[in-house]
């Protein structure tokens, strides 16, 4: 082919360059997630196996139900949600942070076999997977999440994903931390912590580019669109609702459950730039639950308490000759 | 100044809480103090109110109820909970009046994370586990009789010395002292491992045996062949320390199923050893399961020479340790790497690869950030200043204890040919803020020194007898040394600032003094030395020449003040001399006196800033298996006086490893120098404070943290220890 022959060519392929940078938000976000890589098997989960044990049966109960339930929504992000984010990428960088967060999300969904596969008989694992496609709130969210995934307007799309990355995981992650916070389940909690540090930014990230995206739109379509969000998120809040009663009624635990999810709900919408939906007085999480969400990297610990949470993959650099002058 | 509250202001700050928050639980109260209150402000109340909480939620409603002190005596010892000889030391009018002595302190926890650390994991529960027998005063009397054999004065003055916070047994000791059902009061154990079947076998056996009674294991794996080393003249056989690790890392783990307190190991390997690069990679994070080593903690030993060779750029040459100790004679652990280096380099006879050591020095940086691990062993520091006869080659599971050692030799059915010596030691730790506030300083110091020289005397660790030759003849002790960070921080000094070195240097110059001087004493009354004295550099007097050959005093003013207005004598030239003296004729009891820990928990019981380290935050979020997630606020700090309590990742490396170096000078062991870093560090800025703290003269180096904060925009708002 002659090079006006490729230049009439359509499409024409792009190499991404890493070194022209059109939003520095995707580099920074690169960084982060690439810094934050980990794999299920750094955790001990093994040393909780006695905690497992000293559980009631209803505890136990909510356990399994919690990860089966984390686990389906951590699939459908991994295999359905993010990737239909990428063709919708306003740059090739954006693409390659997505990328990257398909990863880490099927790592997640892995990451709570572990768990299962630790603590529970495989009899157990089945029946909590049996149930994951038999109950209805948990199916009902799915579908409203993979609708919109499966949908035509792309900034539908990234509003589904910020719902399901920074709200409806939270359901879940309660329990880990309620549990981590009395000193049970502590290892699992390690590795938990680790994907909420890692779904703290994913959700944030979509929330930012949907807004990037929103710059593009006409005010009467802005409009819609916010209409649309706290429709979908009053809806999928009824459902959460329902689904916290659900699971957390046999521990008398579901009104402080809801606090959390006003909490998260609040969080999602700041993340697309909006105003929060539930006032302050309906927020006031359990500090201990508080307390233990950050993200940060910073708790302290030592080698009778297994690896926690907090090491991260560090930057190599070479020494210098000058470094070496003594 | 701020200083500790007394029981009545720790109620009165509970009660300034929000009424929305009186109900609440302990746990609840105490997340509180990781969230800024309204106006900015850490909570310290929403802590005080925690402490409270737990004692009257659950500790007052779980302690069984006794109406004398000789009903609850009595019920312990015939119940099997406290061993009756303990008591038979002692008139029974001494023991009660010693309780009432405790009491009479009105003992208050400071911190919620104080009093819960004690009653979870130290407080005698029923069998059970269910209820509590015994209250922090309890144990405090018991740790006082046991330790005092009988020792009235003794014992009276360490009920004030533990009540009072100056002086913290080690968790082995304040744990297990008088019960009947317990571990060994010791806290560290050293193995030797040598290059055949049989003691690697003894190594795991006597693993098990050491983790099933509570201690922390390290062994040194500096003397096995290589991975593809000849086994019986044929070659590519041995498949090298790996599977050593992985055999030893299942027994910890196994032991600790059994065991009171969970098993944990270290492994240390020289870094001139040719498996050095599989034995970190076993901590890479997608390394291969068949070699990944997740709980065992690693350490690797570094010669001189590799940090001269990384500056030329030259290559590092690795030795296969069977052919050394054939060409030698001596185990490889026993050979100078420095020194013998180029001998080793030249001769064809030792196998020999190589490796680029700059490569090297960045994997071990790479690794840290991955794992924290490994530890590092400055092994030429070590040897120039060990004051005792022999070789150290290793360390222990904190990097603080640095001692010599002698092989053992074994029969094919693993009886001792030769039974070597092996490494233990008793650690305890002062008080640093509360040494000062001491009306008898050296007092307070020897009476330390006595109580860890009964822990050595009443140790008889029989199912490891190289370890009980070792600690028979060695009578080694380990006094540490924590809140030190806290201590200037009231003082209004900033850590690591001119001043603060300055105090550091006095401080320990002083201690050294004191400790020597105690074991100088116990050695004139029993009229025995440790094993091996007459070869050591204080039979020589050598040792003392640094002392007696300058005057040792403070630089600055303020320093100067402080040791005035706290009344403390600096130790003058002439008291070196007589000291001196007095040793050189009657010798010193203990082998080693003096190791700095990293104090984790005792330091929460004791309301201190751990070992000599600045705060890693100032709340600090402590995990632990038995506790949960768990929020400590530095002690003294007030929300007038944050600026002293800069944190260790603020700090930088640099006033870290200064401030060790001038405590490093005094002290015959090691210090735990745990080194922090922010997450926009590299590697190389890693390298740079290991070169650092080797020409400092730092001897050995604990963990590498690293902080990462939350991505901006992500993070919980309003929570203190995510701000700076």
């Amino acid at each position: 082919m002659t090079p006006e022959e490729v230049a009439q060519r359509i499409p024409t392929y792009q190499a991404i360059n890493w070194n022209h940078i059109e939003d520095d938000k995707d580099l920074e976000v690169w960084n982060r997630l690439t810094t934050n890589f980990w794999l299920p098997e750094k955790v001990p989960l093994s040393n909780d196996l006695q905690s497992w044990a000293n559980l009631t049966e209803d505890e136990r109960e909510v356990s399994m139900k919690v990860f089966a339930g984390l686990t389906l929504l951590d699939t459908i992000q991994g295999t359905i949600g993010a990737l239909k984010l990428i063709p919708d990428s306003l740059t090739l960088h954006e693409e390659a942070v997505l990328s990257n967060i398909v990863f880490m999300e099927a790592v997640h969904a892995k990451s709570y076999s572990s768990i299962f596969s630790t603590l529970a008989s495989t009899e157990a694992i089945d029946n909590i997977f049996r149930w994951t496609r038999e109950e209805p709130t948990l199916q009902y969210k799915a579908h409203e999440i993979i609708k919109h995934y499966e949908g035509d307007d792309p900034q539908k799309r990234k509003i589904a994903s910020v719902m399901l990355e920074s709200f409806l995981f939270y359901s879940g992650f309660y329990w880990p931390m309620y549990l981590s916070s009395q000193a049970r389940l502590t290892n699992t909690a390690d590795l938990i912590r680790l994907i909420i540090r890692d779904e703290a930014i994913h959700g944030y990230y979509i929330g930012y580019k949907y807004q990037r995206n929103m710059e593009n739109e006409t005010p009467e379509r802005a409009a819609e669109l916010k209409e649309f969000t706290y429709d979908m998120l009053q809806d999928l809040y009824d459902n959460e609702v329902a689904y916290t009663h659900d699971i957390y009624d046999p521990l008398g635990l579901s009104e402080d459950v809801k606090k959390f999810l006003h909490y998260n709900a609040n969080k999602a919408l700041m993340n697309m730039g909006y105003e929060p939906m539930f006032p302050d007085s309906l927020t006031d999480v359990n500090p201990a639950i508080l307390s233990a969400l950050s993200p940060n990297s910073d708790e302290n610990h030592d080698f009778f308490s297994g690896s926690g949470s907090s090491y991260v993959i560090g930057a190599k650099e070479e020494t210098q000759d000058d470094d070496w002058d003594f | 100044m701020a200083t500790t509250l007394t029981e009545q202001e720790l109620i009165q700050s509970a009660k300034k809480l929000p009424d929305a928050w009186q109900n609440l639980g302990y746990h609840e109260l105490n997340a509180i103090l990781n969230l800024y209150g309204p106006d900015g402000e850490i909570q310290f109340e929403a802590d005080h109110a925690a402490a409270r909480q737990y004692f009257l939620q659950h500790v007052n409603k779980n302690t069984v109820f006794f109406h004398s002190k000789k009903e609850q005596i009595d019920y312990l010892i015939e119940n099997d909970y406290y061993e009756p000889a303990t008591f038979a030391q002692y008139p029974e009018q001494f023991v009660f009046d010693l309780y009432d002595q405790a009491y009479a302190h009105k003992f208050r926890f400071t911190s919620f994370l104080g009093a819960f650390k004690f009653y979870t994991s130290y407080a005698l529960k029923t069998f059970d586990g269910e209820r509590f027998l015994e209250r922090y005063e309890d144990r405090v009397v018991m740790n006082a009789l046991y330790l005092a054999r009988g020792d009235q004065d003794m014992a009276s003055r360490l009920v004030d010395e533990i009540i009072l916070g100056r002086f913290q047994p080690a968790t082995p000791t304040f744990l297990n002292a008088g019960k009947s059902q317990r571990g060994e009061l010791v806290s560290c154990f050293l193995l030797r491992v040598e290059d055949n079947m049989e003691s690697i076998a003894r190594g795991i056996n006597s693993s098990l045996q050491l983790s099933k009674r509570g201690g922390g294991v390290a062994l040194n794996l500096t003397n096995l062949r290589e991975q593809g080393a000849p086994i019986k003249k044929i070659e590519n056989q041995s498949s090298g320390v790996v599977p050593v690790m992985k055999l030893l890392e299942d027994s910890f783990s196994y032991a600790n199923q059994l065991g009171a307190r969970q098993g944990a190991g270290a492994v240390y390997l020289n870094a001139h050893h040719p498996d050095i690069t599989t034995f970190l990679d076993t901590k890479r994070e997608n390394a291969d399961e068949k070699i990944r080593i997740k709980t065992l903690s690693l350490g690797v030993v570094v010669p001189d020479i590799t940090f001269e060779l990384a500056k030329k750029n030259e290559p590092m040459y690795l030795f296969s340790p069977y052919d050394v100790e054939a060409v030698y004679g001596i185990p490889f652990s026993e050979i100078s790497v420095s020194e013998k280096y180029y001998e080793m380099v030249d001769d064809p006879r030792i196998k020999k690869t190589k490796i680029a050591p700059r490569d090297f020095f960045q994997t071990v940086a790479e690794l840290q950030f991955e794992s924290g691990y490994p530890y590092m062993v400055f092994e030429d520091h070590v040897n120039d200043a060990n004051p005792i006869k022999g070789r150290i080659s290793m360390s222990n599971l904190c990097s603080e204890i640095l001692q010599v050692s002698d092989p053992s030799t074994y029969s094919a059915d693993l009886s001792y040919e030769h039974v070597g010596k092996d490494i233990s030691c008793n650690l305890g730790s002062m008080n640093i803020a509360k040494t000062m506030d001491s009306e008898d300083f050296g007092g307070s110091i020897e009476t330390a020194v006595r109580a860890l020289t009964a822990v050595s005397d009443l140790s008889d660790i029989s199912s490891v007898p190289s370890i009980a030759k070792g600690n028979s003849q060695s009578h080694a002790i380990g006094l540490g040394q924590m809140n030190l960070h806290g201590y200037l921080a009231r003082e209004q000094v900033h850590y690591g600032s001119e001043e603060g070195l300055d105090f550091t240097n006095m401080y320990f110059y002083t201690v050294v003094y004191h400790a020597l001087r105690a074991s100088n004493k116990i050695a004139i009354e029993r009229e025995e030395v440790f094993g091996g004295f007459e070869d050591s550099k204080y039979a020589s007097g050598e040792f003392f020449d640094k002392y007696t050959d300058q005057e040792w005093k403070p630089a600055t003013d303020k320093v100067a003040q402080l040791f005035i207005d706290a009344d403390v004598h600096i130790p003058t030239q002439q008291d070196w001399k007589e000291l001196k003296a007095s040793i050189m004729k009657h010798g010193i009891y203990n082998q080693n006196l003096q190791a700095v820990p990293p104090t984790g928990s005792i330091s929460y019981i004791n309301n201190s800033t751990s070992s000599i380290h600045p705060v890693a935050s100032k709340v600090e979020i402590r995990k632990e298996g038995r506790l949960g997630r768990v929020y400590y606020p530095a002690p003294y700090l007030t929300n007038d006086n944050l600026e002293y309590f800069e944190d260790a990742y603020e700090i930088g490396y640099k006033k870290i490893v200064d401030t060790y170096a001038q405590a490093t000078q005094h002290v015959d062991q090691g210090l735990s120098l745990t080194l922090f870093f922010k997450d926009t560090a590299t590697t190389r800025d890693v390298n740079k404070a290991q070169i650092y703290a080797w020409t400092q003269g730092i001897k050995t180096l604990y963990y590498v943290r690293v902080r990462q904060l939350a991505l901006e925009g992500t993070e919980i708002e309003g929570c203190v220890s995510c701000m700076l």
